[in-house]
């Protein structure tokens, strides 16, 4: 794997292997909190969204940073182009790409750990591990919710919990994720089952690279629905030991696709390795989608490719990575034939 | 399998989508022209469709629950921050820690239907310092000030300022001491 070569912030966790690859990539654990006193983000006016990332940031400043690979920004400090490359890298939700007034990031990048401030609630914590780790990304980010906590009063009701800006959130105001590449549940339509079921099991799914409903790639994020009622451990046991039913049936869906149809499937993996190979211009969807299937044939022994990271790869074609190497506004069809380059790099073709 | 695009079916596929809708799974290969313009159709749809599931399960148990308030005949406004139970529904977000209670039963319904609980069982903050007890007393003193200036009572405004510094040089004095802890 080449690390950190094309941008110097990439994160680890993109391209390690962690507990469940390749199937589970990454978890991720997300805490909303607000403070006391101080209408949420939606509603504050410019005045309390300045306080609130004082505080805050001074806080973090204080307690949470222990090395000099924390970055702390605010937003507006932060080009269009940087937050859009965060928000591919799902660090940031898009929603903080459109507005910046008020918000700020501090992070440590290549950890994937960090705080966000005034999206939709005046803190954010995030941590993105390798891996089905939900347990250990949780334990990061309390770590940092503790820690800030001794500075500032979170708004907090015995009855209902942390209170948060949408309803959905309150209680533990915890979310945790899996995200997981799920190519043969696709392929052999096992997937439309599985989202039926994860549903019942108050689950949520979405594609990785959702636009609207969409998935792209066989990447896929997995959530907990509810976070009041249930307890942090509770949360997380359910949201992984689910997961990992998930990864189990995509195991056995790869095993039936190498026994029932082997011809099919080679020659599916093959024709999008060849065109991956020959294309000179790749639009995004287009290269995470062959990616995808790439992947599959190496992770089933099929295509002599050397091992990648799936999700690494999608970051590195993304358009605002490729505007961050090229340090320039590549019109459409350059940062397609870019793309179409880097895609040849990264499977060293 | 097909090489050309669902959509028009003239010209070579090179978007593969798997669009979930419910439980509903519908594979679709497009053009780049057809993945476009259903791009910018998604893209105006998104509203609604780009929300998380989640979200949408919210607001239909916010209308659900709604509809009685509109019944019991009293718009409901939280006094803390002028947030109404109707921007609420519109936007998905709630004003302030107060709505909570200002919006009661419409409010603790919907939760109740969404979570299916009421009841925090998951971390409670630890019983607060002294400082952040300060802090708080601040932020509370800060807000009074702000109010008193834009009602230009400028004395009571001065009254609350010096309050403000007195406990801020507590804080100063004892900061270095908490920050060892």
């Amino acid at each position: 794997m080449r690390k950190n070569k094309y941008f110097s912030v990439h994160p680890q966790w993109a391209s390690e292997k962690g507990p469940g690859y390749p199937v589970i990539l990454a978890s991720r654990a997300r805490l909303a909190r607000n403070i006391e006193g101080i209408p949420f983000p939606p509603a504050a006016d410019e005045e309390d969204l300045e306080r609130v990332r004082g505080m805050v940031l001074e806080s973090v400043a204080r307690r949470v940073v222990d090395d000099e690979e924390w970055d702390i920004k605010f937003a507006e400090e932060l080009s269009r182009e940087h937050l859009s490359l965060l928000a591919e890298q799902h660090v940031i939700s898009r929603s903080f790409v459109e507005k910046t007034r008020g918000r700020a990031i501090a992070a440590r990048w290549v950890s994937g750990r960090g705080v966000m401030v005034n999206s939709h609630n005046h803190v954010k914590i995030f941590a993105i591990i390798a891996g089905a780790q939900l347990m250990k990304a949780w334990e990061l980010a309390d770590k940092i919710d503790s820690s800030i906590e001794r500075d500032v009063v979170y708004s907090f009701d015995q009855r209902l919990g942390y209170l948060t800006s949408s309803p959905v959130d309150v209680g533990t105001g915890l979310r945790v994720s899996t995200m997981l590449h799920l190519p043969a549940l696709v392929i052999t339509g096992e997937i439309g089952k599985t989202v039926l079921a994860l549903g019942q099991s108050e689950i949520v799914v979405r594609g990785m690279h959702g636009r609207g409903t969409g998935v792209s790639g066989n990447l896929f994020v997995m959530s907990n629905k509810r976070t009041l009622g249930l307890s942090e451990k509770d949360i997380i046991t359910h949201v992984e030991s689910i997961s990992r039913k998930v990864a189990e049936n995509e195991r056995t869906a790869r095993k039936i696709l190498i026994q029932e149809s082997k011809l099919a499937i080679s020659d599916r993996v093959f024709r999008a390795l060849g065109v991956l190979e020959r294309a000179r211009k790749l639009e995004f969807l287009e290269a995470v989608e062959l990616l995808s299937l790439v992947k599959l044939g190496v992770d089933m022994e099929i295509l002599p490719v050397a091992d990648f990271s799936i999700v690494d790869a999608v970051m590195r074609v993304g358009n605002s990575h490729l505007k961050a190497l090229k340090g320039l506004e590549l019109e459409e069809e350059e940062l397609d034939r870019e793309r179409a380059i880097h895609v040849r790099r990264i499977l060293d073709l | 399998m097909s090489i050309f695009c669902d959509e028009c079916g003239k010209n070579i596929a090179t978007v593969f989508l798997v669009k979930l809708a419910g439980s509903e799974i519908s594979r679709l290969q497009l053009c780049e022209e057809c993945s476009k313009k259903m791009e910018e159709a998604t893209e105006a749809a998104s509203l609604i469709a780009l929300v998380p599931q989640i979200i949408s399960g919210m607001q239909s148990a916010v209308d659900g629950n709604l509809q009685e308030e509109v019944f019991s005949g009293e718009p409901r406004v939280c006094e803390e921050c002028g947030t109404s139970l109707n921007d609420f529904k519109k936007l998905g977000y709630l004003g302030c820690s107060s709505c909570y209670k200002a919006f009661g039963d419409a409010l603790e319904n919907s939760i109740l239907e969404f979570h299916g609980s009421n009841k925090h069982t998951g971390k409670t903050p630890t019983k607060l310092s002294r400082e952040a007890r300060l802090r708080l007393k601040i932020a509370e003193l800060e807000r009074n000030l702000r109010k008193r200036i834009a009602e230009e009572e400028y004395e009571a405004a001065a009254a609350v300022r010096d309050e403000i510094r007195q406990i801020e040089s507590i804080l100063n004095s004892e900061g270095s001491e908490s920050e060892k802890e």
